[in-house]
């Protein structure tokens, strides 16, 4: 039972608090019709502040730091994230105080405020249908891959032995540090949450994750439709049945985003294909595709790019590179269609963080 | 640079499955092309078409792929830059504003495509029944506690067929070469690996002599395998058994 409730806490109240700290300068919406600034935003908000802030710390610890390197991690994480959480829970009672608007569940609140009818109720039913099955199986089917005797050993080194990355996951013997790896820490934060609610990281890895990242990536599919669809809402549950489908009949090969999203959910490199780079989508549709804004409401959604971007790198270093890719096709594309060349230098600059990740990467190789 | 962009060609199509008959892609394809000509909002345009064209054909710029080779010094994750195109996003999107007021219809049509051009990711091979809650065969788990030590680590030696899954159970216990002897392309070389597994019988005294040399306390072996003259001949003792695996101590090493 102390485990759920750890589970719980690390993995849903812990991001949800720490995500008012970015939602606090998300802007607020027209009408009254609060949808950026939801529960389901701030929560995504909040997993992209609490990584970058795991980031932080992780990777100068696994640099710098010789022996027990992990239970640095743990300390001071730990502490951060708590900071963070009653900085947010602040932020969020002066806002609320200063609004005296009740947060409502994001879908709930949408079924209520507008007028639904039943055939879009059956539609959102299916869909949930849908996601609860691809639950279902990620908890009782097991799915081979090799490289979890790479990530999954790492998260299970760390939680059994107290070190990152200075032993070879296959073996245990010792090795130089392998640059390449040690720089994404996300099995380190799995291990992370396995020591707080004390249950072993392959246990964590292969069950827990699922449960907790497959819903977190149909949540940013959600925000995406709700900007694609923002005159017509009913398309809504439409669009987010086809990608459930397309989630699981994505398997046309191995190499799949959506084959990595059901069958290596918690491998870093699946969070980047089906959470990161779908989060990149949802910032520039935000930043650009809707009513133009002035900058200062956007910072909220400028400090989630950055956020977005150390993300990559918790996530896999290849992924540092991809992200910055897809950001500078888009700023490319963005700055012929709307004819202002501000638009690579203002995306350009929230790839700081890759910079300086890649950086440490070629000095340390 | 006609071999690269060859190389490209051959990347693509193991990732879109096409050998496979799989053509998803093509229900990608064809809403791409709709949303080029259908979307009117030019930043959705240049957003969710234009930025993913782009970098389809850049895939295929042998330059480019150069570029990206030569910064990640790994030629094998090329295939991960076909990840930006977001396929179920753009097609989701794409099929749903075609669709228009014919939604129920577009729905049902798009889900027997997607049905019909993809793969259902719960049928393939590497997916089965969960043992346990830690996801691994519950002989590996077995063979594992077995093996594991009250404090300190040991050395076991173990087959194949477990090499992934013991240190996913215990990082208390080591192993003489891992899963990297398992990947042919990667071509590493392991004495210990030849003798136990290349060798078509195990030469039993040379396999000791090395077991010593790594200093593995435990060695695993499959009832089956064939060895020269019994092991036991040689220091070990046999100290527990499942139903595929013997697993033997080596009497004359003690635990670290």
């Amino acid at each position: 039972m102390m485990q759920i409730i750890n589970f719980i806490f690390w993995l849903v109240a812990v991001p949800f608090c720490i995500g008012q700290i970015p939602a606090y300068f998300l802007p607020e919406e027209r009408n009254g019709d609060d949808t950026k600034r939801n529960p389901g935003v701030i929560f995504l908000a909040g997993y992209l502040l609490m990584w970058s802030v795991f980031e932080i710390i992780a990777v100068p610890a696994v640099i710098l730091i010789q022996y027990d390197n992990f239970l640095f991690v743990l300390r001071w994480f730990m502490a951060a994230a708590i900071l963070l959480s009653a900085a947010g829970i602040l932020l969020w009672y002066v806002r609320e105080k200063r609004r005296r608007e009740e947060v409502r569940p994001v879908l709930l609140s949408d079924l209520v405020r507008h007028k639904v009818r039943p055939e879009v109720k059956v539609e959102w039913l299916i869909f949930l249908a849908l996601v609860g099955f691809q639950l279902y199986m990620s908890v009782t089917r097991a799915s081979f891959d090799g490289d979890d005797a790479y990530y999954v050993v790492q998260s299970l080194m760390a939680q059994q032995n107290g070190g990152m990355y200075k032993n070879l996951p296959y073996t245990g013997r010792s090795s130089p540090l392998d640059v390449r790896h040690a720089l994404a820490v996300f099995p380190m934060w799995l291990a992370f949450v396995a020591v707080k609610a004390d249950v072993h990281a392959t246990i964590v890895a292969h069950v827990v994750m699922p449960l907790v990242l497959i819903p977190l990536s149909y949540l940013v599919y959600y925000e995406i439709a709700k900007v694609l669809f923002a005159s017509r809402r009913e398309n809504v549950p439409v669009f987010m049945i086809i990608m459930g489908m397309f989630q699981m009949f994505g398997n046309v090969s191995i190499y799949t985003n959506e084959t990595f999203f059901l069958t290596r959910t918690w491998q870093g490199k699946a969070v980047a294909g089906s959470f990161v780079i779908p989060m990149l989508f949802l910032l520039l549709l935000w930043l650009y595709a809707g009513e133009k804004k002035r900058e200062k409401q956007n910072a909220g959604i400028w400090f989630m790019l950055v956020c977005l971007n150390m993300t990559a790198g918790v996530c896999s270093s290849i992924a540092v590179f991809l992200l910055a890719i897809l950001l500078a096709a888009a700023a490319f594309c963005l700055m012929f269609v709307e004819r202002d060349v501000r638009i690579p230098v203002k995306l350009g600059l929230t790839c700081i963080p890759n910079v300086v990740y890649v950086l440490v990467y070629l000095m340390l190789k | 640079m006609w071999g690269i962009f060859l190389e490209s060609v051959v990347i693509f199509k193991n990732y879109v499955g096409f050998h496979q008959y799989k053509f998803l892609f093509v229900i990608y394809l064809f809403f791409l092309f709709y949303l080029l000509l259908a979307e009117k909002n030019r930043r959705i345009r240049a957003i969710l078409v234009y930025a993913p064209l782009l970098l389809l054909v850049c895939f295929f710029v042998p330059l480019f792929r150069k570029v990206f080779v030569r910064l990640l010094n790994d030629a094998e994750t090329y295939y991960r830059l076909l990840w930006l195109l977001q396929m179920s996003l753009v097609s989701a999107y794409g099929a749903v504003k075609l669709s228009g007021r014919y939604r129920k219809t577009g729905l049902v049509v798009m889900c027997a495509a997607i049905v019909l051009c993809g793969s259902f990711v719960y049928r393939s091979e590497y997916i089965t029944k969960a043992q346990n809650w830690y996801h691994l065969p519950e002989e590996a788990v077995e063979v594992a506690k077995l093996l594991e030590p009250e404090e300190g680590r040991v050395m076991a030696l173990v087959p194949a067929d477990l090499i992934y899954y013991i240190r996913q159970y215990s990082t208390n216990i080591n192993m003489p070469y891992g899963r990297e002897m398992l990947i042919a392309r990667w071509d590493y070389y392991n004495d210990m690996y030849e003798a136990m597994e290349e060798a078509e019988i195990i030469q039993t005294a040379s396999f000791v002599e090395l077991t010593r040399e790594y200093g593995c306390h435990y060695v695993v072996l499959k009832k089956e395998r064939e060895l020269q003259e019994p092991i036991t001949e040689h220091g070990f003792e046999l100290y527990a058994q499942t139903d595929t695996y013997l697993i033997y101590r080596d009497t004359q090493l003690g635990t670290e």
